[in-house]
This record gives C-alpha cells, structure tokens and sequence, in this order.
C-alpha cells in the first residue's frame, strides 16, 4: 500500500477540490432550474385546464356522463356580439375615471401626511379629522354625497367631476398614511445632516424627506391604483358616469340578458387590471434595480 | 486672542436626566480639541448642542460671533440658530449622506439650497472640495456605490463646502472597518494642517495624541480632566481618566494581538 501521490499525475489535490466543488454548484443549479421549470409548466398547464372549464360551463353543450344529465350555462352569443362594443367604449371612462382620481388622492395624501406630521396643532388637528371621517365612513355613501346630497344645496357638477372628487378623497385619506409611512421611514440621520447644513424644516421635507419617501410609496400607490380601477364601478350606482359598470347594466336589463352583461364587464375589468399589474411590476423592478444602486 | 467658541454654564436634560452639567469652555481659533470619555458620558450630546442638533436647555453659546441663549424661540430666535449652524460643520458617525444623490449632489446642496450659490459656482467649489478628499473620480457616484470610508470622505467636503468656521466631528471613524479608518484621518489630518479649528469626538487615541492641542475627559456631563495630549496620556490626574485610558491600552493592546 503506497501513500505517496501518483507522479503521472500532478494536479495539486486542491485544484481537484475545488473542481469537484464547482460541480457539484453546477448540479445543484441543475437541479434547481430543472424543478422551477416543471413547476411553471405545471402553473401553465394549470391555466389551460381552468380556462377549458370555464368555458365548457358557459359552452351551453348537454352532455350526460353515466345518465346524469349535465346542462352548462347557456350565452346569449348575439347579444354579446352586438353590445359588447357598446359597454368596451366605458374602458377609457374608467381608466381616466381612475387616473384623474388617484392623481388627486396622491395631491391630498401628501398633504394630509404633512399635516399628520406637522407641530402645527390646526394641521395636525384638520389632517386627523379628514383621514378619521373619511375612513370612518362608507365609499359608496361619499359617492351618493356627491352625486346626490349636494345638488339638495345647489351644487351640481358634471358626472366626471363628482366621481373624480369623491373617489379621489376616499382613496386620499387611506394613501395618507402610506405616504406618511413612507416619510416616517425615511432615516433620522438624512433630517441631521440638512439641519447641519443649515437647511429648513420646508427644504429638508421637499429637498431630501420627500423624494426619498414617494420613491417608497410607489409600490403600495399602485396596489391602490388597481383597487382603484374597480372602485370607479361604485360610480355607476348614480347613473351619471357612462362606465363599464353602467353601460353593462343598461344593455343587460334592457334586453334581459344581465349574465351576458355583467360577465362582457368583468372581462374588460379583468383585463385592464392584468395589463395595470404588468405595468406596476415593470415599475417595481425598475424600482428595485434602482435601489440596488442607491440605498 | 478671543475664542471661536465660548460656551457658559450648558445645561442639558433628556427628560429627567440630566446630561450635560453646567458646561463652561472656550476654544480658540485654529484649536483642534478632542472629547474622549465612556458611551453615555454626554460627549456626543455636547457636540450636537454645539449646532443645536441637540437645543441646549440652560447657558448659552457663541460661536464666531453669533451668540444664542438657550431655551429660545420664535423666528428671530430660530434665525440665529440657523445663522450658528452656518458656522459649523458637521461629520457624522454613520456618514449620513443623502441617499437619492450623487456625491456631488450631495456636495453641492448645501450651497445652493441653503446659500442660494449659482449651481455652476457651486460644482466649481463642490469638485475642489471633492479633489481634496481624494475622491474627485467618484463625483457621480450614489452613496451606495462608494465604501464606508469613501462616504465619509463625501461627508468630510459635504460639510467643508459650507465653508464653515469650525468643524464638529462625532465619532467619525467609529463606524468604518478598521481597514477603511486611515484614509477618513488622513482627510482630518490635512484639514488640521490647513489651521481648521475642529472639535472631534473621537476614540481615536492615536489621531488624539498626535492632532489635539487640548483634550477634554467627559464622564457623567462634566470635564473630569481638559489638558493637553502629553499630559493626559503620560500624566493622568483623575482616577477615573486613568482608568479609561488603561482599559483603552488594554483594549487596543488585544487588538494588536488578535
């Protein structure tokens, strides 16, 4: 038995170590990639199998499996080919409806987290109320306040208006504390080191807190915003605002065919929030890539 | 000659604490002074009083000039604090630096947010003062991209940029791996030969020794002992500043070992 090392081959043993090593990183890569990959065709796989069934149960098809007799939903296909343009044209409402919206919910909810924030006791006082009477009472009673409690007083606004208001003061009351959670986060150390600058309170919010802190909030705004998208639908109760919601349920009761209706409405909804999620994460990644830059 | 700084009877609570007791110094122009003493003996407070980062309840204090009694307010009160802080520098122990801008972004908003400096005035300054913390290559870089040692340094002309009259340092190596400490003295060291005045909070026993012209022991919110670095190291009179700084050796000595 001979402990000396073979002379043909002169590879030091730590090069063979390290090779055995990276193999078996190699491998284990391997493996990984190979079990990620099965479980999205699974997740494909998946889809296709739900979509097949959803649209046997609307086929309208009889089939009997053993003597059962099975009746799937059957569609007004006419009708749907015929209004389904008529309630798409509520789309752009909707989306615009949202935009207008969240633009001022995220204009009220940097000032009401100023205010939440503020050493003045009247900001602090009138930012409190606002967020605590608007989160303390229903969306959809705010929307009819708009559209129907004002006029009483003689205020009439178009359609678009009263659901631009009452939606985005709904929503800046909530977003209000996500910005002011976004502020809050922001580090005490970057407030010290604008104050040894010699900057003031104004400067240092708008200058150094507040770009750093809206950055934050962009991701939970955009979950906002898709909530918003589908929140617009609580406009239609009034009947002023020709959105999907609304022109779904004209066609449909007009014409006994609110199933038809309502399921053309969801599918716009669904849609337009698929493709806003797309969007949102795009964002986020961006987002995130920059901070592996910056934080 | 007449003092840069001239502090007189600071009292500082935090709450019911009280830890600053009744503080009185002056430091003259071109002195560089180092506080050592125990966490919690009131040495980082004192310094952060000095610009009302920390707003002194009792005393007063002057620097260069602009004088301010404590527990003041209102706006001609709040100007003059600001006029103080625009005397003074700061550098602090976790840097500090703004997240969302560049080194010379950071460099430059001083100047132009809070001296209204026209922005190619200030880049012109920003960029010497970037070139004398070595880091003029890194101008465009965010803090994330640089080292501890590099932020620091960004901090260190941050705040020189300002073109302050005294510069305060507060723990500034005290965060930074023991490889990246020497690059932020040697900053300190140049502003020192360049007549600085500097009050620097500091463990740094070795740039202590060797820059200070005075030394003050803090312990419980007073001066144990204010001499100069040969004294206090060769020669401690009080108990307790020889016992911290045998501890020190001690510690330091583990270092050199491990």
């Amino acid at each position: 038995m001979s402990i000396t090392a073979d002379p043909v081959e002169p590879v030091p043993p730590s090069t063979l170590e390290s090779e055995r090593l990276s193999g078996q990183a190699r491998e284990l890569a391997k493996r990984r990639s190979r079990r990620e990959r099965r479980f999205s065709i699974g997740v494909k796989v998946s889809y296709v199998v739900l979509f097949f069934f959803l649209a046997f149960l609307f086929s309208g098809v009889q089939i009997s499996i053993g003597g059962i007799e099975i009746n799937t939903i059957n569609l007004d296909w006419e009708f749907i080919r015929t209004y389904a343009g008529f309630i798409f044209r509520g789309v752009w409402l909707t989306i615009l409806l949202s935009i207008l919206a969240i633009t001022l919910s995220v204009v009220l909810a940097i000032l009401g987290a100023l205010g939440r924030l503020s050493r003045s006791p009247f900001a602090y006082a009138l930012s409190t109320f606002y967020v605590s009477l608007i989160r303390g009472t229903p969306l959809l009673l705010q929307i009819f306040f708009f559209f129907l409690a004002l006029p009483q007083l003689g205020i009439v606004m178009s359609g678009l208006t009263a659901g631009v208001l009452a939606l985005g003061i709904n929503y800046g009351a909530y977003n209000t504390e996500i910005v002011r959670a976004g502020i809050q986060s922001v580090g005490v150390g970057q407030r010290e080191a604008a104050l040894a600058l010699g900057m003031t309170g104004n400067q240092i919010m708008r200058r150094i807190v507040l770009p750093q802190a809206l950055k934050l909030t962009i991701p939970p705004l955009g979950n906002q915003f898709i909530a918003m998208l589908k929140d617009t639908s609580l406009v239609a109760t009034t009947g002023f605002v020709w959105e999907i919601l609304w022109r779904s349920q004209k066609v449909g009761r007009a014409n006994f065919r609110s199933l038809e209706a309502l399921l053309i409405a969801a599918v716009f909804y669904w849609i337009i929030t698929i493709i806003f999620s797309a969007v949102q994460d795009r964002i986020e990644a961006r987002i995130s890539r920059g901070e592996r830059t910056l934080a | 000659m007449t003092p840069i700084i001239k502090v007189t009877n600071l009292d500082k609570y935090f709450d019911d604490l009280h830890v600053l007791k009744d503080l009185s110094f002056e430091i003259a122009p071109r002195e560089v002074v180092c506080i050592i003493g125990r966490s919690g003996s009131g040495k980082s407070t004192l310094l952060r009083c000095l610009n009302f980062l920390e707003p002194p309840d009792f005393g007063t204090v002057s620097i260069d000039g602009v004088e301010i009694r404590c527990g003041g307010q209102g706006r001609a009160w709040r100007k003059q604090v600001h006029d103080l802080r625009l005397k003074t520098g700061m550098v602090f122990q976790s840097f500090n630096l703004f997240a969302h801008m560049t080194a010379l972004e950071n460099v430059i908003e001083g100047p132009i947010t809070v001296k209204k400096m026209g922005r190619q005035e200030a880049i012109e300054l920003g960029m010497i003062n970037l070139e004398k913390v070595g880091l003029m290559d890194k101008a465009n870089q965010f803090p994330s991209r640089l080292s501890g040692g590099q932020q620091q340094r960004v901090a260190i002309a941050r705040a020189m940029t300002m073109q302050p009259k005294v510069m305060l340092f507060d723990e500034p190596t005290s965060a930074l791996d023991p490889e990246l400490v020497g690059e932020v003295l040697a900053v300190m060291q140049r502003l020192v030969e360049e007549g600085m005045t500097m009050v620097t909070v500091t463990h740094e026993m070795g740039f202590a020794r060797r820059f200070a012209d005075r030394i003050m022991y803090m312990d419980e919110g007073q001066f144990v002992e204010v001499a100069s670095p040969d004294e206090i190291f060769s020669d401690p009179k009080d108990d307790r500043t020889r016992q911290f700084l045998s501890h020190l050796h001690v510690h330091q000595h583990e270092h050199a070992h491990s």
